[in-house]
């Protein structure tokens, strides 16, 4: 194996300086419910996989996402309708409006920077002029906020959808650095956090009602109409 | 991206020094180098950025997202040296990243004229005492009785953990000089494990650091801050004592 990332493309789209939209594993698995839904309804091409040796088969951490390495997970080859593929980030690609609908996969402590590196080259290839990325944060309250790499953005969602900055501090994992790495690489990048109760015993329990309560914002905010 | 230095400001290389503090023992080493950032109103030069530090990052209260680094700031000096300054919200987490991101940012450094670096770590101890010792260790024997001068004893044994001390032993390498302050500190942690910090400590390596540069630094915040740590620690005592009372006043009995 001559890299440790690399991607699988199955077709080539034109898109009109597409909004990617990304979403993973995480915290009661809104990223990833939300990301899930939007591919469900919206029914976009998927144009490319990235894969990495970096995606473990048994995680170095549990959640994956945690800061801490020691702890171990659950990771390995996907099995889906009796098939067998490898883990792997997935884009799909919307004409109209232009989208590029982004499912990640957390790598392992020490490739997660590559990783989401290679993410950020590809929507650069893309022309992509924003990248939204969600996710959801702990906390009792039910509530969407926002953070963004540049406050005229954080401004423009507060003046047009009466979304505000609330939560403050750590952002771990596959979503988290994609968001850091499009400051530093030039994209600019909104996040829209939903508020969902943790659950110590399994961190990635499904909570739909928070990830639907982001998912009417996201459409909010890209005019999808459903 | 193993290290990559992003500047934003172009210098001209001039004979300067570094002084490096990150985060580690009670934030000794970045409490320091950040008190005197913003004493002197130096200037922010240069971002590092590594795929070696913790692969998360920050938000700020404003809502902005902030990637793990280290800082370089620039003081242009009248009264001596011109001074680099490393700090930053995190090191790397493995010694791969700590060599790497130490040798590019000495690499860099010595590009633009630094001749001799400074470094402040913390130095754990279990003894009472009411003024923090600073200790030191440095590349040559003939800096080491420079810095005696000041107070400073020798650390005559011992390790340093992080690129606090690495950055020291770099330096060495680079046939640079180079010497690292260790403020004493009782490395108290919080529950949650995390680090007190020890704003005394600070004052106490920054009293002689700025001895050594000819530096004014004003203090009174640190001061403001021990006083406040010393208040905390006085109710936290007051807590437990009150506590033992409240058990040893309970009827020890069963029926």
């Amino acid at each position: 194996m001559e890299k440790s990332t690399w991607e699988t493309h199955y077709k080539t789209v034109e898109l009109n300086e597409p909004i990617a939209v990304v979403g993973s594993s995480g915290l009661r698995s809104i990223g990833r419910l939300v990301v899930d839904h939007l591919i469900d309804e919206m029914k976009p091409q998927l144009i490319a996989e990235l894969y990495s040796t970096h995606f473990p088969l048994i995680y170095q951490t549990k959640p994956a996402y945690s800061p801490q390495p020691e702890l171990p997970g659950i990771g390995g080859v996907e099995i889906e309708s009796g098939e067998v593929g490898l883990p792997r980030v997935q884009f799909y690609a919307h004409s109209h409006p232009p989208l590029v609908i982004t499912k990640g996969y957390n790598a392992n402590f020490s490739g997660q920077y590559e990783v989401a590196g290679r993410v950020i080259d590809f929507f650069k290839e893309l022309r992509v002029r924003r990248i939204v990325v969600v996710a959801g944060y702990g906390s009792k309250e039910k509530k969407v906020c926002c953070a963004a790499t540049e406050k005229k953005i954080i401004d423009e969602i507060k003046d047009k959808f009466q979304i505000e900055v609330a939560y403050k501090g750590p952002f771990y994992g596959f979503s988290g650095l994609v968001f850091g790495l499009a400051r530093l690489r030039g994209i600019e990048a909104l996040c829209l956090l939903v508020s969902a109760e943790p659950a110590p015993t399994d961190p990635e329990a499904p909570d739909e009602e928070s990830s639907k309560m982001l998912l009417d914002k996201l459409k909010q905010i890209l005019d999808l109409h459903s | 991206m193993n290290v990559e230095i992003k500047m934003l400001k172009t210098l001209q290389p001039k004979e300067s020094v570094l002084i490096g503090g990150l985060p580690g023992i009670a934030y000794i080493g970045k409490l320091s180098v950040d008190h005197l950032i913003q004493q002197l109103k130096a200037e922010l030069v240069g971002e590092v950025y590594s795929k070696f530090f913790p692969p998360y990052v920050m938000i700020r209260n404003d809502g902005i997202v902030e990637l793990m680094r280290n800082e370089l700031y620039y003081l242009k000096n009248d009264a001596g040296k011109d001074i680099f300054f490393l700090t930053g919200n995190a090191q790397a987490f493995s010694p791969e990243g700590q060599y790497e991101i130490a040798d590019k940012v000495l690499d860099w450094a010595i590009g633009l004229g630094v001749k001799r670096v400074f470094s402040i770590a913390a130095l754990l101890t279990d003894r009472s005492f009411e003024t923090p010792s600073v200790y030191g260790t440095t590349t040559t024997s003939v800096l080491l009785e420079e810095i005696k001068r000041y107070g400073v004893l020798s650390l005559d044994q011992g390790s340093i953990s992080g690129i606090n001390g690495l950055i020291i032993g770099l330096a060495k390498k680079k046939n640079i000089d180079g010497i690292c302050l260790l403020g004493e500190t009782r490395g108290y942690r919080t529950p949650e494990g995390l680090y007190v910090l020890d704003p005394r400590a600070v004052k106490a390596v920054l009293d002689v650091l700025t001895a050594l540069l000819n530096l004014k630094a004003d203090m009174t915040l640190l001061d403001k801050q021990t006083k406040e740590m010393d208040d905390l620690f006085k109710k936290i005592a007051e807590i437990e004592r009150n506590m033992r009372e409240e058990i040893t006043r309970k009827p020890s009995y069963v029926t």
